[in-house]
């Protein structure tokens, strides 16, 4: 298991409503894209402490996740390392997130932090108990999926579309019974 | 009456728990534990094949995903009454050791060392006098040696000089309260460094036998999904069999050689936080990692204690123990739900009554948490690791009794006292027990893989019965233990099967936060983190870091399941002083 010189992180709760974006996000761009063998893909989930081990190490990391922010339930929102680690206080992302603040601090003073990092967030409507995402999510799925193959380009990834597109492995949508 | 503090959130990264403890004279009178806690899974399973429930189950806590899955697959097991084939229980029992390892280290250097290690004072330590005092316990890790040492306290400079400190923001150095010497700072700080390579190997293995890592992908209701194969690269074969062990050993010298003696140098510090945060003394353990396909042996042990009495522990030796499930109940008369029932779980409903929330105005208000509060014969219990220890010290289990007396001793040598099994009624004694348990663990992750590789040996390939094969029509209740990380988890499961087909018609998880952090019940009886802060001391009402020492003691993990990243720093003070 070698690991890997790029990944690309989905964070979030496939059971709490809009909190699946992230896991979402990175299995649709998993089945419709190919990337070299050493960019990682992965849903995560809601990773908490471990997330410093997932990323030490690499070079570049891409994030996916749910944002609190002030804008429309929707709305996509970009932020890179510097804005992750300054620019809001500490303590006011603690309660509500898995760490990625503190995944990436700790990563920092232990010397193994990405160089690169960027998070592609979507704002949501509702992160109730309950799967299914909201229309306005939903409907920003398609931009968190090419933002995330721009970024990867961006990096120098050669990205490519697989053809025919893989089904994406939503296996928390299946009905019931 | 005293000075209310209300301490929120309590832990450092995973969840969203609020003490509210009332001080008086410089220790805590009163306190009140509430959280928003898991809930409503039944709402997400009812109706779904129960086949397929621990898939849902294992993202219900990111932190504890395999934890979740093993006590799902148990549970239905369980209600049809299957036995599993002794592969699967093995692999199960692996990976259920590795995660335990990876989340007792995780647990203790990331998410409570700072609680006890002044991080800045480790610039006073001298390097050279830090790798003696390691060597002087017959330590032989590496990574106390004077260089790698010297190396620390540099980088913890750079960035104590940069102003970088971030991530231990939450750290309270130069309180009062904080008494390691300098070395010991510094070894620890050097430890939490190391911790997260040790970390990555434990998941290493997860990863390997569970397919993936965070989420594993290899259990099945009826066994795992591991095809056997020695001599097949795709299978789990030889190669990945000895990766496993390598991996598992390294993590099980960090156990050995720094985790134990770490705690064992913080108890010998801190004599005072062993007498202190008892709290409940029931305990309750249930047996784990068992070792033939009819689970009936096991080879951790369970067990009831009642006031703390070690002379005579009601043994639980099995998962079909009539008398748990019989007595194991939820009160919901303090806790944001319709009425005050006392209902088992397999009855367990989850009709949300949200009264407001608690304005920290004393006496508090009849319903002030999400948490239900479980019973046993009516009475509250403590889970976690110090229950399993406890109960293995008393009924003389070999590795246990080892491993503590190993870390008494230890404590004892540095501290020139004699300890004995009481002081771990405490706030450290909770820190130590889960230590030992990890060099448990640790030994029996070894022991398994050996059993493992041994019954491939003899031919035996086996790892799946397919649960529909017999299934008859009717309703079926099953019960899933698991002696987790944080003490005993149960999933609760009723099914209903027209013969063919199978579906879920009720699902509840016990989880062990909600014992420990549950809230009083109809006869007021308190909560085990409730009672173990009562008579904790405060040294500064502002920085209540007793309080937090004796919260962390018990690694609390609460809804761990919300989470949105605050990008536009909404203000969310952590320490209210009213």
């Amino acid at each position: 298991m070698s690991t890997p010189r790029i990944a690309v992180i989905g964070i979030g709760n496939v059971l709490t409503g809009d909190d699946a974006v992230g896991p979402h996000v990175v299995r649709v761009f998993e089945a419709r894209y190919a990337v070299p063998p050493d960019v990682q893909v992965m849903d995560a989930g809601t990773p908490g402490y471990d997330l410093t081990a997932f990323i030490a190490g690499l070079e570049a990391l891409v994030l996916v996740d749910a944002v609190k922010a002030k804008a429309a339930p929707g709305t996509r929102r970009v932020y890179d390392k510097e804005e992750l680690l300054h620019k809001a206080p500490v303590l006011a992302m603690s309660p509500h997130e898995p760490g990625v603040r503190e995944a990436l601090m700790n990563a920092e003073f232990m010397g193994v932090s990405p160089k690169v990092v960027k998070l592609v967030g979507v704002v949501p409507a509702s992160v109730a108990t309950g799967i299914g995402l909201s229309p306005e999510v939903r409907a920003a799925i398609e931009g968190a999926v090419a933002q995330v193959a721009q970024e990867l380009a961006a990096l120098g990834v050669a990205v490519t579309e697989r053809v025919p597109a893989a089904e994406p492995d939503l296996w928390w949508e299946k009905p019931r019974g | 009456m005293g000075k209310l503090i209300t301490i929120d959130p309590v832990t450092r990264i995973e969840g969203h728990l609020r003490i509210d403890v009332e001080v008086d004279g410089g220790a805590v009178k009163n306190a009140w534990s509430s959280g928003t806690m898991w809930r409503g899974i039944e709402t997400i399973l009812q109706g779904r094949d129960p086949r397929d429930a621990w898939v849902f189950t294992q993202r219900i806590c990111g932190v504890c995903t395999t934890v979740h899955a093993i006590a799902s697959v148990r549970s239905v097991e369980n209600a049809l009454g299957l036995e599993i084939p002794l592969n699967a229980q093995l692999i199960r029992n692996v990976i259920m050791s590795a995660h335990a390892l990876h989340d007792h280290i995780v647990h203790f250097y990331a998410l409570s060392a700072l609680d006890w290690v002044d991080v800045v004072a480790a610039l006073k330590a001298d390097p050279e006098k830090a790798a003696n005092l390691a060597d002087s316990l017959g330590l032989q890790w590496a990574g106390n040696s004077k260089h790698a040492l010297k190396a620390v306290k540099e980088n913890v400079a750079g960035f104590v000089a940069a102003g970088q400190l971030g991530i231990f923001t939450n750290g309270y150095w130069g309180h009062p309260a904080m008494k390691l010497p300098p070395e010991v700072n510094l070894l620890a700080v050097a430890h939490y460094l190391q911790a997260l390579d040790v970390q990555r190997k434990a998941n290493q293995v997860v990863a390997i036998l569970g397919s993936k890592t965070p989420n594993i992908q290899n259990l099945a209701v009826g066994g795992v999904a591991n095809a056997i194969n020695l001599d097949s690269a795709a299978a789990l074969n030889m190669e990945k069999l000895y990766q496993v062990k390598t991996l598992l050993e390294e993590v099980v010298t960090f156990v050995q050689q720094v985790y134990l003696p770490d705690v064992a140098a913080i108890a010998a510090s801190y004599p005072d936080w062993l007498k202190y945060g008892a709290g409940v003394t029931n305990y309750l353990a249930v047996p784990d990692m068992p070792t033939d396909a009819k689970m009936t042996q096991f080879d951790l042990p369970g067990g009831v204690i009642w006031n703390g009495d070690l002379s005579n522990v009601k043994p639980v030796a099995s998962w079909n123990d009539d008398y748990l499930k019989q007595n194991v109940t939820e009160s919901i008369a303090r806790a944001y739900y319709e009425g005050d029932t006392v209902r088992q779980p397999w009855e367990g409903q989850t009709n949300p009554k949200y009264t407001g929330e608690w304005k920290a105005e004393t006496p508090a208000p009849e319903k002030y948490t999400w948490v239900k509060a479980p019973r046993l014969e009516g009475k509250p219990v403590q889970v976690g690791p110090l229950a399993q220890v406890l109960v293995g010290y008393a009924g003389g289990h070999e590795s246990i009794k080892k491993w503590a007396d190993f870390c008494l001793g230890t404590a004892g040598k540095i501290a020139g006292v004699k300890l004995t099994p009481a002081v771990l009624h405490s706030t450290l004694g909770r820190h130590a027990a889960r230590a030992i348990r990890a060099a448990t663990m640790g030994e029996l992750a070894l022991k398994h893989w050996k059993l493992l590789v041994e019954n491939i040996g003899k031919g035996d390939t086996a790892v799946f019965v397919d649960p529909m094969k017999n299934l008859k029509p009717g309703t079926y209740k099953g019960v899933g233990f698991h002696e987790a990380p944080r003490g005993t988890l149960s999933h609760w499961s009723v099914i209903e099967s027209d013969g063919k087909t199978m579906k879920l018609a009720n699902y509840q998880a016990v989880v062990p936060s909600t014992w420990n952090a549950g809230p009083r019940d109809a006869k007021d009886q308190l909560g085990p983190y409730e009672k173990s802060l009562v008579g904790n001391p405060i040294a500064d009402p502002k920085l209540p870091l007793e309080a937090l020492r004796t919260i962390h003691s018990f690694d609390p993990c609460l809804a761990c399941a919300i989470h949105t990243v605050d990008a536009e720093g909404e203000e969310i003070s952590r320490v209210k002083v009213l």
